[in-house]
């Protein structure tokens, strides 16, 4: 690779520190997003479990579930679910998927693995602070665990926690369960503000010469904007924990209302912190599937900075339209009607970022490798998941909608169509950085077909359940005269989700065969811009021996001047101006 | 950035105000005849008063750059709107 | 730092450095994460603020439960370690070792003082009866509030909300206590901070007035208010 040539160097010498300090209490930022790439895909497994038990106890009621029998007698005696345990499912699902797998997955491991390699710094501006960020999630994940296994079971209050169930043990039924979620919930919330202090700063401070603001890939742009979301919402849901235990525990009356507490104030306090974290959910995704198109397109993203701002403006937006999730809470109407109108405006940004997407595409050399399929899929589902989301924030649509299977299916669609897929793009496409070895182009395509056939056969039938009037929570359908008739297609439904787990295994399976027997990588497999192309396959230990200089912005695919149909940002042109040594970095 | 002996803002005058507010908020509080909500919104304001020159001195905000000043600012409007919609609820 | 961090910081430039938002990387994360507690005290303070607004009935009027002198007197003791933290910084600027010492010992006994004074001021509420489920049954309070006094209605959301708030501003100063010795014994005392770089002193400090600046508000709306 000839335009590789003025590569700059990558650090040579031996790593020699002892096996407990490189891989397990490790200040390396790679290392600690690999940890919680392992972490993070456990809880997706355990999420997906879960999941399987409740559609098998939707599509199937009354009958016993294959397997249940290895369930306690507590839970589902004779492998018929109980519908104690059917609400700690539900619970443990929504809190597993968003707090310790969809979060940690692209926050826990992207930011930490790529802001960093992405901006050009020897490590995180504070590599023990990374250190005990991971830790923190480890132990709030363990804890959340644990508490599957106490005698009452798990929390039964819904992942949103709602008071005064979640407040008052003797409505719950489940003590230590709930206190343990709110424990776990705190410990997380420290992980995540120990994370995202560390981010920023480092995206701030410690960029590479000529890696100017506007120069900086949409991943870390989004990476950023996501950061300063959680380090200004989670120290809220943190709070709001703490009051949550204070009242289960040492008899406090935050939300008690009969005590002169409001139970409205949980919802607030939850749904501040609570919308915020959808575009935590969201945006680092956005942003490595902006990275990915342009790559699969060979073609310079379109509207670089309308996509900047758009990330910017829904960062900024997502404080101001947590009351959407109220609308039926018996909130102030004047107040809902503001959220309202906040909520349908921040669709105008996602909108930009989609036809900016589009317009990526559009007449591209387009190459269709795994990434590229997933990030396409992205887009796709985020579509239909967006569109929704605009029908529920009309507040006389979501009035007969809210808390239907229309949620969910929205939910979904942003979330695991969303989300997941941009994820596994993005663990297709920096598995070589990571582990050295390149991952089954092949299993690749295998996996998303069916994952994307079968995520939508899930999906989809969910609005129709949710606009006949399936709630989102019951136990047994059946049970109900006017969903009699729907549970066919329940039944379909569980059918599909089946499928669509069994078809993660071909994930599972590509990913430990490629760790161990795939491919070795080359130092830029997808012919990438990015600083991380310039060090070898895997990334060594420090990085660089000197950061690289940026001389140009990273989507330059397709370049009249370069040699090949990428030009790297750190590939010096003739032409080019030197930027100023790290004073210019300031940007 | 810094040499040697430069001038340090008046730390001893600050917190001479800071002592001097406490002592009037707490005479306010409880040995001035004013109306409660009248109290309350002096007693407020001398608050926001001794924070800014807490903030403003012995954090040195008054020194820093706006780049900084703009991350201890963020946080505030964010602040507000939650208490402004949360107490809403109380209104109608 | 230990070595752990050294191979990052032999890369950077020494102190002070002028990147980014031309402050160097421990006080601008520290800032970062007081934008944080910010944050966090937002919702514990909002949720103060939100309840007492909508609370059934009047509050507890100021200087019945809560022991005004004492908590006046922490206060005092507060707002003077903040100024002897920022005489130690000062000191340090210009190079000064002893002053150095004596403003940060100060501080610490400030800080100590403060939270033992806190620990008596709990006992004390507890003993009367004030407890964070409102008033417990057969206390000194709980004749008060049989007289009329006190206001049973709100009781439960004062004592819920005093002990949430200052219990974890009073866990704030013991943190902020516990690392300031650290830093004591581990850099102040041997002389690791020089007139060239005292950047640990500074970021202690912007902590410690943040704890500080949190208790003039609290000060402020729960005992006075």
């Amino acid at each position: 690779m000839s335009s590789l040539a003025a590569a700059p160097v990558a650090h040579a010498h031996h790593d020699e520190r002892p096996f407990v300090r490189k891989y397990i209490f490790s200040t390396d930022h790679k290392i600690i997003g690999i940890q919680f790439l392992f972490l993070s895909l456990f809880f997706l497994f355990l999420g997906g479990i879960l999941a399987m038990q409740i559609r098998w106890q939707q599509g199937f009621p009354g009958q016993p579930m294959p397997g249940g029998g290895i369930l306690p007698e507590t839970m589902a005696p004779g492998g018929l679910l109980l519908p104690e345990y059917y609400i700690q499912l539900v619970t443990m699902h929504g809190t597993f998927m968003v707090f310790f797998a969809i979060m940690p997955l692209l926050v826990g491991v992207y930011a930490n693995f790529l802001i960093p390699l992405k901006i050009g710094a020897h490590d995180m501006a504070f590599p023990r602070v990374n250190m005990a960020s991971f830790w923190a999630a480890f132990l709030a994940g363990l804890v959340m665990f644990a508490s599957l296994f106490v005698p009452e079971g798990a929390a039964r209050a819904g992942w949103t926690m709602y008071a005064p169930l979640s407040a008052r043990p003797d409505l719950s039924g489940a003590g230590l369960g709930q206190q343990l979620w709110c424990v776990s919930i705190v410990l997380l919330g420290l992980s995540s503000i120990l994370g995202s202090l560390n981010y920023i700063t480092t995206v701030i401070n410690n960029r590479a010469p000529g890696m100017t603001w506007f120069r900086l890939p949409l991943s870390v742009w989004a990476l950023f904007v996501t950061a300063i979301l959680g380090l200004l919402a989670l120290p809220v849901l943190s709070g709001a924990a703490i009051m949550l235990l204070f009242d289960q525990t040492i008899g406090t009356h935050f939300f008690d209302a009969p005590a002169g507490g409001q139970v409205l104030l949980w919802q607030h306090l939850f749904w501040f912190f609570g919308h915020p974290e959808v575009y935590i959910l969201i945006l680092p995704a956005m942003g490595m599937v902006s990275d990915l198109i342009a790559n699969g397109s060979r073609k310079p993203i379109f509207g670089y900075h309308s996509m900047v701002f758009a990330i910017i403006a829904i960062g900024f937006l997502s404080w101001l339209v947590w009351g959407h999730h109220m609308f039926m809470s018996g909130m102030n109407p004047t107040l809902g009607s503001l959220f309202m109108v906040t909520t349908l405006v921040i669709a105008v940004p996602s909108a930009i970022k989609t036809f900016n997407w589009l317009g990526t595409m559009w007449r591209g050399d387009l190459h269709f490798h795994v990434p590229m399929l997933n990030a396409v899929a992205f887009v796709a589902m985020f579509v239909i998941g967006g569109l929704s989301g605009v029908f529920m924030a009309a507040t006389p649509v979501d009035m007969p909608i809210h808390d239907t299977y229309f949620i969910v299916a929205h939910i979904h669609y942003v979330l695991f169509g969303g989300s997941l897929f941009a994820l596994f793009g993005a663990i297709t496409f920096w598995f070589p950085k990571m582990f050295g070895r390149v991952m089954s182009e092949r299993w690749g395509k295998i996996h998303f077909w069916p994952t994307f056939v079968f995520f939508n056969l899930v999906f989809f039938p969910m609005h129709t359940l949710g606009m006949g009037g399936h709630m989102r929570r019951i136990y047994d359908p059946t049970v109900y005269e006017f969903l009699k008739p729907y549970q066919p297609m329940n039944r379909f439904i569980s059918l599909a989700a089946f499928a669509l787990f069994a078809t993660q295994f071909i994930f599972l399976a590509n990913f430990v065969w490629s760790l161990f027997r795939g491919k070795k990588a080359e130092q830029n497999p997808w012919r990438d811009n990015g600083l991380e192309w310039s060090l070898p396959s895997p990334a060594p230990h420090g990085n660089w021996e000197r950061v690289p200089t940026v001389y140009r912005g990273p989507y330059e695919f397709s370049h009249p001047q370069a040699v090949e149909d990428c030009l790297p940002q750190y590939v010096k042109l003739p032409g080019d101006p030197e930027p100023a040594g790290a004073k210019g970095a300031a940007g | 950035m810094e040499t040697a002996h430069r001038k340090h803002p008046p730390y001893l005058l600050i917190w001479l105000y800071l002592f001097l507010l406490t002592a009037a908020e707490i005479a306010l509080a409880f040995e001035l005849p004013f109306s409660r909500n009248v109290k309350l919104i002096l007693l407020l304001g001398l608050a926001v008063w001794k924070a800014l020159l807490v903030a403003l001195f012995f954090m040195h905000l008054k020194f820093e750059r706006w780049h900084l000043r703009i991350l201890a600012i963020v946080p505030l409007p964010l602040a507000a709107i939650f208490i402004l919609a949360a107490i809403t609820e109380n209104l109608w | 730092m230990t070595h752990a961090t050294a191979t990052a910081n032999a890369m950077r430039p020494p102190f002070p450095t002028e990147r980014g938002v031309e402050a160097y990387n421990t006080k601008l994360g520290m800032w970062v994460f007081l934008a944080s507690e910010v944050m966090f005290f937002t919702g514990l303070i909002g949720s103060y603020i939100v309840l007492r607004f909508g609370a059934p009935g009047e509050w507890a009027r100021p200087g019945i439960v809560l022991n005004i002198p004492v908590t006046a007197f922490n206060t005092f003791l507060l707002i003077c370690s903040s100024v002897s933290m920022v005489k130690a910084y000062a000191a340090i600027a210009d190079g000064n070792q002893k002053m150095l010492k004596v403003w940060f010992l100060l501080t610490i006994l400030g800080g100590a003082m403060f939270v033992g004074v806190q620990i008596y001021e709990y006992l004390h509420l507890v003993h009367s009866g004030f407890v964070p489920s409102g008033v417990r049954e057969g206390s000194e309070l709980a004749e008060r509030v049989a007289n009329g006094t006190l206001p049973a209605a709100t009781m439960g959301l004062y004592g819920s909300t005093f002990y949430t708030m200052t219990g974890f501003h009073g866990f704030h100063v013991t943190c902020g206590v516990v690392s300031m010795t650290y830093l004591f014994f581990r850099k102040v005392l041997p002389g690791k901070y020089t007139q060239q770089d005292y950047r640990g002193v500074e970021v202690v400090g912007l902590y410690w007035h943040f704890v500080d600046l949190v208790w003039i508000i609290l000060f402020t709306i729960v005992y006075l208010i």
